[in-house]
C-alpha cells in the first residue's frame, strides 16, 4: 500500500517537473522568437522611415510646394509586383497589382502642375491598365508577364519624368522575354532576379542602366 | 383514387396560375427598355479614321467586334425583346468600357498600343468574341486566316505607333 502511494507521489513529482521544464523551454523559445520579430519589425521601420521623412521634407520646402506625384509609393508597388513574378507567384503579383491601382487612384490629378499633368496622365493610365490586368489574372502568370512587359516600359518612362523616389534603381534587360524581342524591368537590387522567367532562369539578363 | 384525381386537378390549377403570372411578368418587362446604342455615324475618333485598316481586317472588326465595342450596335430582331435587351445592353456597356473603337483616338498613344496588343492576345487565346455572341452571329466565328490577319495587322500597327512614342 505504502509503496503504491509512494509510487504515485513520485510519478506526480516527475510529471510536474517534466512540465515545468517543458514550459520553461517553450517560454524562452517564444520569448526569443518575439525578440527576433521585434528586431525585424524595427529593421523594417528603419528602412521605411527615411522614405517618409524625405517625402515630408519635399512637401514642406515652403516654396509654393506643388503637389508631388507619389513616385516612391508607385515605384514600391511596382517592385512588389516585380518580386512576386520573380518568385513565380501570380497570386502575390495580383495582390501587389491591387495595391498599385489603389495608390494611383489616390493621386489628385486636379492639383498637379500643368506641365506634369499630361505626362502623368498618359503614363499613369497605361500603368493602371496593365496593373489591372495583372490584378485580374492571379492564376495566369504568363498573361501577367505579358502585361508586365508594357508595365515595365511605362515605369521606365515614369521614372525618367518623375524620378526614382529617392532610391537607386537598376534598369535590367531580359533578351528572351516578349517572344525573343526582349523586355526591360526595373529593380531595386543589382542582382539579376528575372521576373519574366522566374525560377526557370532567374539570373538571365543584365543591368543596362543605373538610375541614381 | 378520388383523392389523387382531386390532387391532380389542384396541381393543374396552380400550374396554370404560375404560367399566367409568368406571362404577365414577361409582358410587363417588355415596357422597361434600355436605350439603344446607336449614333448612326462613324465618328472622327473612330479607329478606322486614325489608322490604315485593310479591308479584310475592317470586315472582321465590323462583324465580330463593333457591336459591343463601338457606339453603333446593329441589333438583332430578338434584341428588342426582354430579357435579351438587358443582356445585350449589359454586354455593350462592359465592352465599351474596356475598348471603344469609336473613340479610339481619344486614347493616348501609349494606351492605343496597349489596347491593340490586348486585342491580339484576346483573339489569339479565343477569349474574344465571347461565346454567346459567336453562337448568335455566324460572322463572328473567325477562321484561322481571319485571326492571323488581325494579329498581323495589330503587330504592324502597334510597331508603327511605338515609333511615334
Amino acid at each position: 500500500m505504502k509503496s503504491k502511494i509512494h509510487e504515485r507521489k513520485n510519478s506526480i513529482k516527475a510529471f510536474a517537473s517534466k512540465n515545468i521544464i517543458i514550459s520553461l523551454v517553450m517560454g524562452t523559445t517564444l520569448a526569443a522568437c518575439n525578440n527576433s520579430n521585434n528586431t525585424v519589425a524595427q529593421k523594417d521601420s528603419i528602412i521605411t522611415n527615411p522614405e517618409i521623412s524625405k517625402q515630408v521634407k519635399k512637401d514642406t520646402t515652403g516654396t509654393a510646394a506643388p503637389v508631388m506625384v507619389p513616385a516612391t509609393e508607385i515605384i514600391a508597388g511596382y517592385l512588389q509586383l516585380k518580386n512576386a513574378l520573380a518568385k513565380d507567384n501570380g497570386k502575390d503579383a495580383a495582390t501587389a497589382g491591387d495595391g498599385l491601382v489603389a495608390t494611383l487612384a489616390k493621386v489628385d490629378i486636379k492639383n498637379l502642375p500643368e506641365q506634369q499633368m499630361k505626362g502623368y496622365m498618359d503614363v499613369a493610365d497605361d500603368i493602371k491598365e496593365h496593373t489591372e490586368h495583372i490584378a485580374a489574372n492571379p492564376g495566369k502568370i504568363e498573361h501577367q508577364r505579358e502585361h508586365f512587359i508594357m508595365l515595365s516600359k511605362d515605369m521606365s518612362d515614369f521614372i525618367k519624368t518623375f524620378g526614382n523616389g529617392g532610391q537607386i534603381l537598376y534598369k535590367d534587360f531580359c533578351p528572351m522575354a516578349n517572344d525573343g524581342k526582349g523586355a526591360v524591368w526595373i529593380s531595386e537590387v543589382k542582382e539579376i532576379k528575372n521576373p519574366y522567367l522566374g525560377s526557370k532562369m532567374p539570373g538571365c539578363g543584365s543591368v543596362k542602366e543605373t538610375i541614381k | 383514387m378520388r383523392v389523387s384525381k382531386r390532387n391532380h386537378q389542384i396541381d393543374m390549377k396552380s400550374k396554370r396560375k404560375i404560367l399566367l403570372v409568368l406571362l404577365v411578368l414577361f409582358l410587363v418587362i417588355q415596357f422597361i427598355r434600355p436605350p439603344h446604342n446607336t449614333t448612326g455615324q462613324v465618328l472622327v475618333t473612330d479607329l478606322t479614321r486614325l489608322l490604315l485598316v485593310p479591308d479584310t481586317v475592317q470586315a472582321v472588326l465590323q462583324n465580330a467586334c463593333y457591336d459591343c465595342h463601338s457606339n453603333n450596335t446593329i441589333y438583332p430582331w430578338y434584341g428588342n425583346i426582354q430579357p435579351m435587351a438587358w443582356i445585350i445592353a449589359n454586354d455593350i456597356k462592359k465592352g465599351k468600357a474596356k475598348l471603344n473603337f469609336s473613340e479610339f483616338s481619344n486614347y493616348g498613344n501609349r494606351m492605343q498600343i496597349s489596347k491593340l496588343k490586348e486585342m491580339a492576345n484576346q483573339v489569339k487565346d479565343d477569349e474574344m468574341p465571347i461565346a454567346a455572341y459567336k453562337l448568335m452571329h455566324k460572322n463572328a466565328r473567325l477562321s484561322q486566316a481571319q485571326k492571323l490577319a488581325i494579329i498581323e495587322w495589330i503587330q504592324k500597327t502597334a510597331d508603327s505607333l511605338a515609333v511615334k512614342n
